[in-house]
């Protein structure tokens, strides 16, 4: 248990990881530390995959490429932080953690998530920021994660967004902000929970009427919609404030033009972020 | 009761028949004595057995009340005679055949029998004039003749028509000219109860399609006996006149008083368990006639169960300072919940959004209304972001959420921050300094962009 076992990983390399982890089986310390300690593998981590008992693992702003399947192990782990990774594929054991609650996988370079993913019986925050997913992206149980409150997939790739979001009951967060959408499914007004969304920094042009069932203006709430082609109605509407657009977007008038603007639909707007400088495509772009 | 045997005397009518040829017997004039004197004193003792009959035949069983039921005991013009002849008709006489059908009929009665009669032994009379009934043959001197009624028999022929065996103890039953023994004239004629099965001797109850001993017959509701009271048929069912307005008054939706068993056409007052009619009470405090508003004020502590309930008009029983719960507006006459600048039944001050009572657990109150510990957080957003349960101790407030003040850290390294640490924000999440600096150029050169467009669009 104390000794490491026989490795062809570079010592120094592997002190510093070690290091910790020797700590806290010392300790007993339940929350890992491992950000920013350069590792690219989880084999510079010997016997992490043992510590069942942990209940955060933290491993931020490293070089991991792969996940072991074997992470699963680590049964009591509510937290896992996988941001600033080089992540591009997951393993499907991830989704049985039975504990698991916050999943940060921010800014990696995941271009799908592994079929069975909506399966995590306990999953409360997904945080998928700044990676390369789209519409395509989602497993067909995704939706199935009635426990999401929070889920964040800022920077990525979607222009559509599958109509089973309905599906999120509980979900009180949605980032979308800064990626391709062209629209919005109707269904959102379904999220009677939501509080929070982000969809700045799209193509929106119009937004479903149903989004006005949301209560998305009260002091709780946040509704962010800028950078958008809107519209000329919403787009002045926005220029005085938000609740102006939801009492717009909740009138007649809007139910009208919406119908119209959905019947003579024209061609989506350009788009207009330019991405090929993210991160999440560095490894593509060299 | 009914079937008594006893031996009369010859009867008068037949008298001179018979006694000329007996008269001159001391003995028989000896018995006739004593017999006339066993007739009186029975006669007394019958009397309120007569009465009985006449009850049953003189009550009227047409009335209104019972005209709604086809099973009333229907009088008919043959009853009458079934009360009991007169005395001085010999008892024989009374079973005579008509008698009889009449009693069958109309289910009045069962008659009784006559009885043996006279034995005598004939001595040196005029026995040439007399005949056995029965077999028409003469008597022989010194023979022992049997006289009833006037008729007179041998011995031998004065027997049960259906066995031929002599009557027991002398009682015979007589039907359309026939005498029979008890015994025969039971399985022959006498009718059956409908409950028990048993003969039914004496009175006859005839009513829905059965006869019956009264004891019999009862109320299927309350087990009343029916017999002198009448009945109604309720669906198929004999019952009492109280059963039936009960039954009635069910099918109608409506209560009976249980004081006048009368029905409650307007609103029930409710005291004790019972309904009634308002108008049997009067307040027990300013003791006016009460209505249905009334209130029954229940057993106070250290009282037990119902003994001790009185009602109030409305009025006075608002005057006693019984507080009323905000909930049901029904008074709170067990522990009192004061919340809300109301007053509340226990079961009754619930969570504003899930409406389960708080039973004593700690609530919330938020804009007049309460709310359980878990749905005031769900609702007004103190549950903390990263453990997702309501804050007991202090709350760190920043970005739209709330953070247990150990909870609150770097959303992307997860290291604890506190008031004073310096963090930034993405996506309305903490990122602490030195993680925003490993965020992309150009990632924070967007988020700086928008950033700077967010409070100037505040200050417009």
């Amino acid at each position: 248990m104390n000794q490491a076992p026989v490795s062809c990983i570079p010592n120094a390399k592997m002190s510093k990881a070690k290091k910790v982890l020797d700590e806290a089986r010392a300790s007993g310390n339940p929350e890992l530390d491992l950000m920013e300690k350069g590792i690219s593998s989880f084999e510079e981590m010997p016997g992490l995959l043992n510590m069942a008992h942990i209940t955060r693992l933290t491993l931020s702003h490293n070089k991991i490429v792969d996940i072991p399947p074997g992470l699963a192990n680590l049964v009591n782990l509510e937290i896992l932080t996988l941001f600033n990774n080089y992540i591009e594929e997951l393993p499907v054991s991830l989704s049985s953690m039975p504990k698991l609650r916050i999943l940060n996988l921010g800014m990696n370079r995941l271009n799908a998530l592994p079929r069975g993913f909506g399966a995590f019986p306990v999953l409360e925050v997904l945080d998928l920021t700044y990676n390369n997913l789209n519409e395509e992206s989602f497993p067909a149980n995704f939706f199935i994660l009635e426990t999401l409150r929070a889920l964040y997939l800022g920077d990525n790739d979607f222009e559509f967004i599958p109509s089973e979001i309905g599906q999120l009951k509980n979900l009180q967060i949605l980032v979308l902000r800064d990626n391709d959408l062209i629209e919005i499914p109707k269904e959102i007004g379904d999220l009677t929970r939501l509080r929070e969304l982000h969809i700045q920094g799209n193509r929106l042009t119009v937004l479903p009427p149903e989004i006005g069932q949301l209560d998305l203006i009260g002091n709780k709430s946040v509704l962010k919609m800028d950078y958008n082609p809107w519209v000329a109605p919403i787009a002045d509407q926005l220029q005085v404030g938000i609740s102006h657009v939801i009492d717009y977007i909740r009138s007649e008038t809007y139910r009208y033009l919406f119908s119209r603007h959905v019947s003579v639909r024209g061609p989506p707007p350009p788009k207009y972020i330019d991405k090929t400088n993210k991160l999440s495509r560095i490894r593509r772009n060299i | 009761m009914w079937h008594h045997n006893y031996n009369t005397g010859p009867p008068t009518p037949v008298r001179p028949l018979a006694l000329q040829s007996l008269d001159h017997s001391q003995l028989y004039q000896r018995r006739v004595l004593h017999l006339d004197q066993n007739e009186r004193s029975e006669d007394l003792d019958l009397s309120p057995t007569t009465g009985d009959y006449e009850d049953l035949s003189e009550n009227d069983w047409t009335s209104d009340q019972y005209s709604n039921s086809s099973a009333n005991w229907t009088p008919s013009p043959q009853s009458k005679p079934d009360r009991l002849p007169p005395r001085n008709v010999a008892p024989s006489s009374r079973a005579a055949s008509s008698n009889a059908n009449a009693i069958m009929q109309n289910s009045v009665s069962l008659p009784l029998h006559a009885s043996n009669d006279v034995v005598g032994v004939t001595g040196n009379m005029s026995l040439g004039n007399m005949f056995c009934s029965r077999c028409g043959d003469g008597f022989e001197p010194h023979e022992k003749i049997v006289n009833s009624n006037g008729e007179l028999w041998h011995t031998q022929c004065f027997v049960c028509a259906q066995c031929f065996r002599p009557f027991p103890d002398g009682t015979f039953y007589e039907f359309e000219g026939r005498k029979y023994c008890e015994h025969d004239f039971h399985v022959l004629f006498a009718p059956c109860c409908g409950k028990c099965g048993e003969f039914v001797i004496g009175r006859v109850i005839k009513a829905m399609n059965a006869n019956w001993h009264p004891r019999c017959f009862r109320c299927e509701d309350c087990s009343k006996e029916l017999a002198d009271l009448g009945f109604i048929r309720n669906q198929g069912r004999a019952l009492c006149h109280e059963c039936n307005a009960q039954a009635k008054a069910v099918g109608l939706g409506k209560y009976i008083c249980h004081k006048c068993h009368g029905v409650i056409d307007d609103k029930p007052l409710r005291f004790r368990g019972e309904v009634y009619h308002p108008y049997h009470f009067n307040c027990a405090s300013c003791k006016v006639e009460l209505n249905s508003d009334a209130r029954e004020v229940k057993s106070r502590p250290g009282f037990t169960s119902n003994e001790m309930n009185e009602l109030y008009c409305l009025r006075c029983h608002d005057k006693m300072g019984i507080p009323i719960c905000g909930a049901c507006r029904r008074p709170i006459e067990e522990r009192v919940v004061t919340a809300l600048g109301k007053h509340w039944h226990v079961e009754h001050f619930v969570c504003a959004k899930c409406e389960k009572p708080f039973l004593g657990h700690r609530h919330y109150e938020k804009k007049g209304l309460a709310y359980c510990e878990t749905h005031y957080h769900q609702l007004f957003g103190n549950l903390c972001f990263v453990c997702n349960q309501v804050i007991a101790g202090d709350v760190f407030t920043a970005l739209n959420k709330a953070w247990c003040v150990h909870h609150f850290a770097c959303s992307v390294c997860d290291q604890k921050m506190n008031q004073k640490t310096k963090f930034y924000e993405c996506d309305l999440k903490p990122v602490c300094k030195k993680c925003y600096e490993k965020y992309p150029a150009e990632l924070r050169r967007r988020l700086r962009k928008t950033h700077e467009a967010t409070p100037k669009k505040a200050a417009v």
